[in-house]
């Protein structure tokens, strides 16, 4: 039989779909602990402008705090692959970072910010950043050391050193990290939102408010989280083009037998 | 200004491991010198110490007159390390011009051609292909066009052609001596095999086994243009057998 990935993986989907859809049905489970699939796809159906709108929010939310957060992380790492003793110093604290659950802290931070944007894009870079952090550092390192004495032997500047070297030979380790901090910066925006309970649109805001006004019904809260699943899917699809067009040298992205 | 490389009692040590014996060589502006022994001998250490790469533990280096650093500075050093070290991200083309790309307000001559130099060594139609489309031969030819496009008066090479078979390392060889020998490039050149020192040369400085020491400098005394043919020739047999021998006294000592 010929091998389909695609086939056998819409199979899944569905099947899963049918599962839960039963479940709920036979169990007859509460809508706010869980609605069946075909109502979801029926509350988004019946109004798709304003999940595109709160969808389109989060996506933006999510896309600056990366784009922060890596824009940070690049020049962060950039000193830190340059000065070890630097990387020795703020190591503890990037592990820090990571490990504390950021849920803890939210509130303080909004107590600080303030609710709303700044809160929300703090959020996301702050959580996104460690991690592209470590990916700079090890990338950077990683530069080919024969190359790396070609450089030397012309006396390269360390920002043709850098440019021309060192940042694209950490490319491929940004992108692996880029793969699940925009799952992570996708949670903490939702969350930020959610917790800054401002008039912002959003997905997380939306889910909060539903939680609030149970008025507004669970075909919302349940409609959010299903836009916030297919965003975080078109989130890792964007990452993979980007990386397939950015880094076809890659080994990684040759498709050979073997 | 002493024109020419200059090697003055130049020593290297690694903590109480003594790589390097104190070791004085002269290449003269338009000289190939070959540096010819064992592997782990030095040579190799020698070779980045003259290319300001590695500080020596005794002695001095000079070329044009200055140290190392400053010829770095003045973009007067082609380097070809062992393995091709080619950006996988950039074409031939762009590989080719990376080091007239890279501080560029150092390039104080007019410099080569690339597309010329591509030409030259036959891949003047592999231009916009990426290194992991070539093979190893061809990525090596492209870091000679690197190392060549710099326009230096001074080219350091690392056994260039150790990991190549020995036919593609024949052709290589041959290549290199077509497109020294028009330009006047003094050479440094590091190798274990005796074709290619006796090939390339004009002079070979024979290395002893660690520390290396150089035990003996033998003039190569072969017309120019090298060609092929030169192979088969009688005094190519003599040099290399001499070379042999010396390996082999130095590998005693």
């Amino acid at each position: 039989m010929k091998q389909r990935p695609a086939v056998w993986a819409t199979i899944g989907v569905i099947a899963f779909g049918v599962v839960w859809e039963l479940f709920v049905r036979i169990g007859d489970i509460k809508p706010f602990a869980l609605l069946e699939p075909s109502r979801i796809v029926r509350a988004i159906a019946d109004d798709p402008t304003f999940f595109l709108r709160i969808t389109w929010s989060t996506a933006w939310h999510t896309l600056a705090g990366v784009a922060i957060g890596l824009v940070l992380a690049i020049v962060t790492g950039a000193a830190l692959a340059a000065f070890r003793p630097l990387e020795w110093a703020v190591q503890p604290i990037l592990v820090l970072i990571m490990v504390t659950p950021w849920v803890a802290y939210i509130s303080s931070i909004i107590l600080l910010l303030g609710a709303g944007l700044p809160t929300i894009l703090f959020m996301v870079s702050f959580v996104t950043f460690p991690p592209f952090v470590f990916a700079t550092v090890l990338g950077l390192r990683s530069a080919d050391v024969s190359a790396r004495e070609v450089f030397a032997s012309i006396d390269a500047s360390p920002f043709d050193v850098f440019w021309r070297l060192r940042f694209p030979s950490a490319l491929p380790s940004i992108f692996t990290a880029a793969r699940f901090s925009v799952g992570l910066g996708l949670a903490a925006a939702f969350f930020a939102e959610g917790g800054s309970a401002s008039s912002l649109p959003g997905l997380g805001a939306t889910a909060a408010r539903t939680r609030l006004d149970q008025t507004l019904g669970a075909p919302v809260l349940w409609g959010s989280i299903l836009c916030s699943t297919l965003l975080g899917i078109g989130f890792l699809l964007g990452v993979t083009v980007l990386e397939r067009k950015l880094l076809k040298w890659h080994p990684s992205q040759r498709f050979t037998i073997g | 200004m002493t024109a020419g490389i200059h090697i003055e009692g130049i020593s290297k040590s690694f903590g109480t491991l003594d790589a390097l014996a104190p070791v004085d060589l002269e290449v003269q502006p338009g000289e190939v010198v070959t540096l010819l022994g064992p592997s782990g001998c030095g040579k190799t250490t020698l070779l980045r110490i003259v290319a300001g790469l590695e500080r020596p533990t005794t002695g001095i280096v000079s070329i044009d007159g200055g140290p190392p650093d400053t010829a770095r500075t003045r973009k007067q050093i082609g380097f070809v390390p062992q393995s091709p070290a080619l950006l996988p991200w950039r074409t031939v083309e762009a590989n080719a011009r990376l080091l007239q790309d890279v501080n560029k307000v150092s390039n104080p001559r007019l410099l080569p051609d690339v597309v010329d130099l591509l030409d030259q060594v036959g891949l003047a139609d592999f231009r916009n292909a990426y290194p992991h489309e070539l093979s190893g031969g061809m990525q090596q030819r492209v870091a000679l066009v690197r190392a060549f496009a710099l326009g230096a008066p001074y080219l350091l090479m690392d056994e260039p052609f150790a990991a190549l078979d020995e036919i593609t390392r024949a052709e290589m060889r041959h290549l290199l001596a077509t497109l020294c020998e028009p330009l006047n490039t003094a050479v440094l050149f590091v190798t274990h095999s005796l074709a290619e020192a006796v090939y390339l040369s004009d002079r070979v400085a024979v290395l002893s086994v660690r520390p290396g020491r150089i035990t003996e400098t033998v003039r190569v005394r072969l017309d120019r243009p090298r060609t092929p043919d030169l192979e088969n020739d009688s005094t190519f047999f003599a040099i290399e057998t001499r070379l042999r021998h010396l390996l082999q006294e130095g590998a005693e000592r």
